[in-house]
């Protein structure tokens, strides 16, 4: 080609045209830069909102975020007390603290330019070092890109209308494949432990689910929970309230878990062998129990693992207590409570069945024969109406109803029945009721959603057609020319504000009687204990205050040789605080005897 | 005493015309390079070692900086890998998101090519334009991503976020101004004559070399094959999009940066046809927890189209919450070692910079 | 596609002792296990013979628990836009595997790389000792007994300022009095 390239040379050229042009300039620092609303900048964070689950510093792939306690964050029931601080020098700004911080509280802001001599700056406290940063969040968490599983696996259950055909279990369980993605949504944090009375470790459970590991799963639960199949079922889960993805989604379902990592276990020899429990030798000291109940078999598990000689003294013919004789087979199938109560007399605990204390053997002489007593004798009373007609045939308490059902009798109800009460026993003696063909309504005084039972059991009544009358207080019952039951007769009451700014109060409304025909009448309002059969000579050493035992925080009574635990002795009266009874008064049983 | 006709030269690791922080060791007979070695090391950061010890969420934040004028097709190779092993399907609006920050990084890396290319030959007018005009497409990174280099936003399940508002505007009028400053490009650059006979001839790549040494992307279709993995084992959604592969038959400098000219304003047509057809849906499909995320045994390997050629990511799982291996190939790797040393014989000192340019040298990529 | 695939296998199979192979249908891509010792006049014959003219990669995973290497060598077909991965085992103690850099040069550097981070011999290998690491003294760092932060603990000081860090699962356990038993630590993250 040639050498001299005339159109090659002149189009270059045209570049001039820039010459006169200004260029796209910012006039930093005259004119602020402001970043883009999505700039992903230093961190902020709500300190109110973060519940300090920890999960930033786990995922933060620098290993960049500590948790630390800082001033006027108390921890609590829900929340860990810790909150995060970021080192600057090793942030890369990749947001996924963001993206997975559970309650949203943790965002990115526009700020990006932070200048300083002090090295030690640069570990900084988001939201308390920058709290006007809140007005200028970019990066938010929401729900939709959130590394956080919100919802979970549905429980399989019986339809409403096919299962008051039985008494069937209701709810199927967890297969395998559902238990690990379930397990896999948690997070691990820890904060629910401190709300389980029993501080099981839970956790640990989960993931040793979510790995595979069922067996290991069964392990750690056993360590210090000897019936969790029985709470795997039937648990009041104060657990998945605080779990750190119900904040904005659904707790991750630590109660079906626990059923089913002990399902796999089918049988109590299989229990034993998976839990291989380390025995210690005898150690020469005695305990006596009293009562089966679930606080007894905890305490006995326990002390006779460590070496101790553990009789239990049973009134009923089996043992269970009150989750035994109270809690209907569809919940809790009597041959799952068997079996783990097989198990626990495996390891060499001796049970004596139909043994009443004060009629079949004295207190005193279980008191003088060992070394340390534990009570577990639970709430057996049911309180009474108090109304006129009460003691019509046909007129019954729920607790009894639900004994009697449980020990394979036959009880007459009729067809239609009124249960009388707002809890767990009221809505257990509907269902079991409607399972034997009647008609069933339950009265509440306050409103339905004052009523103390579980939400999950007043659903299911609701599904299996138990009709529901809020607001009610029942005053007479009319019987017929033989004594039996004929009607009830209540009144309707209004919610009034309670002007020290207390929860609402049941007024009966004047002339708004209500007859209703009924062919037999349940009182589920409340129970009460029943310590006739201790030894005047030592119940006046017990202090017994509003009806249970008073204790200190090692289940200890006014007599030093005496413990009790469970329904007689806590205010909150579910399997799992009994457990955690049990298993608080072995540990001080064993300081106390040993060392 | 015997003499030596060759000298020994280095140009490197600090040398404005090395793209990168690579030394090359030549052999000099005067002006004549008899013999090249390239030397890497200056860039090591570990990061396929690193992964050994983060779960398959936190090893995304890694990827991107494999390579930086250009992290996207990084990203999005290692999250396509992911799926391919775990099965997930990801959403349609994801992939048109996709595709959309795909050609935006292809743009950005082409003007920094410009710019490269320019310098090499002593035109610095064209860095300073082209430098600027990459800005303008940062900040469309900003307002989509959250930052303006290393986005981190394609990850296994889809992509971050949505769009914000009026994105799609700002993106079509961006495109309006780069296709007008396009023209002020071809003026300065590939119709000057300098350029032309600075290029022409200069740094040729047989044919034979392509297979031996396994060449990609622009250097592959400047020596007249024509293959792009866009549409020799098409990903995202390229199978539904319009646009043309061009080759060139030189084989020198001058029909690799033809072949360049011709892919970004493909690009620019790409991106119109995103944001005209884009579906609406969601934009991410929930992975597992990312701390107790397990994918079964097995190994993939996912190549994206970038500026230089073949970017591959291969990823093996043991069947564990970590990732057991991954390996990343970038173009680089072949072309700035065993075909860099084997073009530059011949050639003179003042062309190696071009060359290099050229071929898309890219030290991070050879290090990792 | 998966016919396609199968063919490829019959004809390799037919001419070298296959151990085992795994089609992949969706991804276009066949598996074809092998030994050590075949490996080299396999990948010629895939070269020559059957147009598998690219070769996209070679990677090396380390099976510690197995105490073997697994080498890998991905090709493509440009025409019929096919992949087929060739893959085997070599043991870890002493590994030894072949140069095949006179089959594709771009193997060199490879080479180079498995032998710098992998420790694996390629006799015949014609290159400079070091590539991407200077005067390194240590084990083969790519391999999997080779521990990240344990090296940057006895080699590098840390900076002070963060001990106050706590762990929130002990903290919480801590406060409510709950003991976990040591078996189940592991399982605490």
């Amino acid at each position: 080609m040639s050498f001299f390239d005339l159109r090659g040379t002149l189009k270059p050229l045209t570049s001039l045209k820039q010459f006169g042009k200004n260029p796209h300039t910012i006039r930093y620092p005259e004119v602020p830069v402001e970043a883009s609303d999505r700039y992903r900048g230093f961190h902020f964070n709500e300190i109110e909102e973060c519940i300090g689950c920890g999960n930033c510093a786990t995922i933060c792939m620098n290993e960049s975020i500590d948790m630390i306690p800082i001033e006027g964050v108390e921890g609590d029931k829900g929340d860990s007390g810790l909150r995060p601080r970021i080192d600057y020098g090793r942030c890369c700004y990749c947001g996924l603290c963001v993206d997975v911080c559970p309650t949203g509280s943790l965002s990115l802001t526009k700020d990006f330019i932070h200048v300083s001599e002090d090295p030690d700056t640069f570990l900084f406290l988001p939201g308390v070092e920058n709290p006007d940063a809140k007005d200028r969040k970019t990066y938010v968490s929401n729900k939709e890109t959130s590394l956080n599983d919100w919802a979970r696996i549905p429980m399989p259950e019986l339809e409403g209308k096919e299962r008051v055909k039985s008494f069937a279990e209701v709810v199927l369980g967890y297969n395998e494949e559902q238990a690990r993605q379930e397990a896999e949504r948690c997070i691990s944090c820890g904060i629910c432990t401190e709300v389980c009375p029993d501080h099981m470790h839970i956790p640990e459970y989960i993931n040793a689910i979510a790995t595979g590991n069922d067996e290991d799963a069964v392990r750690i639960i056993y360590d210090n929970n000897p019936l969790p199949e029985l709470c795997g079922k039937v648990c009041t889960r104060r657990c998945e309230d605080v779990c750190a993805i119900a904040t904005r989604g659904e707790p991750v379902a630590i109660r079906w878990l626990k059923r089913y990592a002990t399902e796999t276990a089918d049988a109590s020899d299989v229990i034993k062998d998976i839990v291989n429990p380390e025995i210690r030798e005898p150690n020469g000291k005695k305990v006596g129990i009293i009562g089966a109940g679930p606080s007894g078999l905890t305490a006995a598990y326990y002390l006779a693992l460590r070496g101790f000689d553990v009789t239990i003294y049973e009134a009923n013919e089996k043992a269970g207590g009150m989750t035994m004789y109270g809690i209907p087979k569809y919940r809790l199938p009597l041959d799952s409570i068997q079996k783990q109560v097989d198990y626990i007399m495996s390891i060499g605990v001796k049970i004596h069945f139909n043994t009443k204390v004060g009629k079949d053997i004295s207190f005193k002489e279980i008191y003088e024969n060992n070394d340390a007593v534990f009570m577990g004798v639970g709430f057996p009373k049911a309180w009474t109406l108090g109304i006129e007609g009460e003691d019509a045939n046909g007129s019954m308490q729920a607790v009894n109803f639900l004994h009697m059902i449980n020990s394979g009798e036959d009880v007459e109800i009729g067809n239609k029945v009124v249960v009388v009460g707002g809890g767990n026993v009221a809505i257990d003696a509907a269902r079991v009721s409607r399972r034997l063909g009647a008609d069933v309504t339950i009265l509440y005084r306050r409103r339905i959603q004052d009523m103390p039972a579980d939400w999950e059991e007043i659903e299911g009544a609701e599904d299996e057609g138990v009709h529901m009358e809020p607001q009610a207080i029942p005053i007479k019952i009319h019987k017929d020319d033989k004594g039996n039951v004929k009607a009830i007769e209540y009144l309707k009451a209004e919610m009034v504000q309670s002007e020290d700014g207390g929860r609402p109060r049941p007024v009966a409304i004047e002339g708004s009687n209500t007859i209703m025909e009924v062919t037999a009448v349940m009182a589920a309002i409340g129970q009460q204990g029943d310590y006739d059969f201790i030894d005047k000579e030592y119940a006046d050493q017990i202090k017994i205050e509003r009806g249970r035992f008073v204790v200190d925080k090692d289940q200890q009574t006014t007599l030093p040789k005496l413990f009790a635990g469970g329904d007689a002795a806590n205010r909150t009266a579910d399997v799992i605080s009994a457990i955690a009874d049990g298993f608080r008064a072995c540990k001080a049983i064993d300081k106390m005897l040993i060392g | 005493m015997e003499r030596e006709k060759a000298t020994t030269l280095y140009i490197g690791p600090q040398h404005p015309g090395i793209t990168g922080n690579m030394m090359v060791r030549l052999k000099v007979e005067g002006d004549t390079i008899v013999g090249a070695r390239t030397e890497v090391g200056y860039l090591h950061r570990a990061f396929e070692k690193l992964v050994e010890r983060r779960n398959w969420v936190q090893s995304f934040t890694m990827m991107c900086r494999f390579c930086v004028p250009e992290p996207d097709p990084v990203e999005e190779s290692y999250a396509r890998a992911v799926e391919m092993l775990d099965k997930i399907e990801i959403p349609e609006r994801a992939k048109w998101i996709r595709v959309l920050v795909l050609e935006l990084a292809r743009m950005s890396s082409l003007l920094l090519w410009h710019a490269g290319q320019g310098h090499s030959l002593g035109l610095y007018t064209m860095g300073q334009w082209s430098v600027g005009d990459r800005n303008y497409i940062l900040d469309l990174f900003e307002e989509l991503t959250g930052a303006r280099i290393y986005h981190m936003f394609i990850w296994p399940g889809g992509v971050r976020r949505d769009f914000p508002e009026g994105f799609e505007d700002k993106v079509l009028r961006t495109m309006d101004y780069l296709e007008k400053r396009l023209e002020d490009y071809d003026n300065l650059l590939f119709e000057n004559s300098i350029f032309q006979k600075r290029t022409q001839g200069v740094g040729y790549v047989s044919p034979e070399k392509i297979i031996e040494h396994g060449v990609v992307g622009p250097v592959l279709r400047g020596s007249g094959i024509k293959s792009d993995i866009r549409i020799d084992d098409p990903y995202e959604v390229y199978d539904k999009l319009d646009f043309v592969v061009p080759t060139q038959p030189g084989g020198d400098i001058w029909a690799r940066a033809l072949v360049r000219r011709v892919e970004i304003r493909q690009s620019i047509s790409i991106i119109r046809q995103v944001i005209e057809n884009i579906p609406k849906g969601e934009v991410y499909t929930k992975v597992p927890n990312p701390q107790k995320w397990k994918i079964p045994r097995g190994d993939a390997y996912a190549r994206t189209e970038s500026v230089r050629g073949e970017v591959g990511m291969f990823v093996a799982s043991d069947g564990g919450r970590k990732p057991r291996r991954v390996h990343f190939r970038g173009a680089a790797y072949v072309h700035a070692v065993t075909l860099l040393e084997d073009v530059l014989i011949g050639q003179n000192i003042a062309d190696v910079s071009a060359i290099m340019n050229s071929l898309g040298t890219c030290p991070p990529e050879i290090e990792r | 596609m998966e016919t396609l695939l199968e063919k490829i296998k019959d004809r390799v199979s037919v001419n070298f002792d296959l151990k085992d192979h795994k089609i992949y249908a969706d991804q276009k891509r066949v598996d074809l296990f092998f030994k050590k010792e075949h490996i080299p006049s396999v990948l010629l014959y895939l070269k020559e013979q059957m147009d598998f003219r690219h070769l996209m990669h070679m990677s090396v995973i380390d099976w510690l628990e197995e105490g073997e290497f697994e080498v890998i060598f991905l090709l493509w077909a440009p025409k019929e836009k096919i992949k087929v991965f060739v893959k085997t085992r070599i043991d870890r103690e002493n590994p030894v595997m072949e140069n095949m850099d006179n089959i594709w040069p771009q193997l060199n550097t490879y080479e180079r790389e498995f032998k710098e981070m992998y420790g694996i011999e390629f006799p015949g290998l014609v290159a400079p000792e070091e590539f991407i690491l200077e005067a390194w003294t240590g084990p083969p760092p790519m391999r999997r007994d080779f521990e990240t932060d344990k090296f940057a603990k006895d080699n590098f000081a840390t900076r002070p300022g963060r001990e106050d860090a706590q762990d929130v699962r002990e903290t919480i356990a801590k406060r409510s009095g709950e003991d976990i038993p040591d078996f189940a630590k592991k399982y605490s993250r």
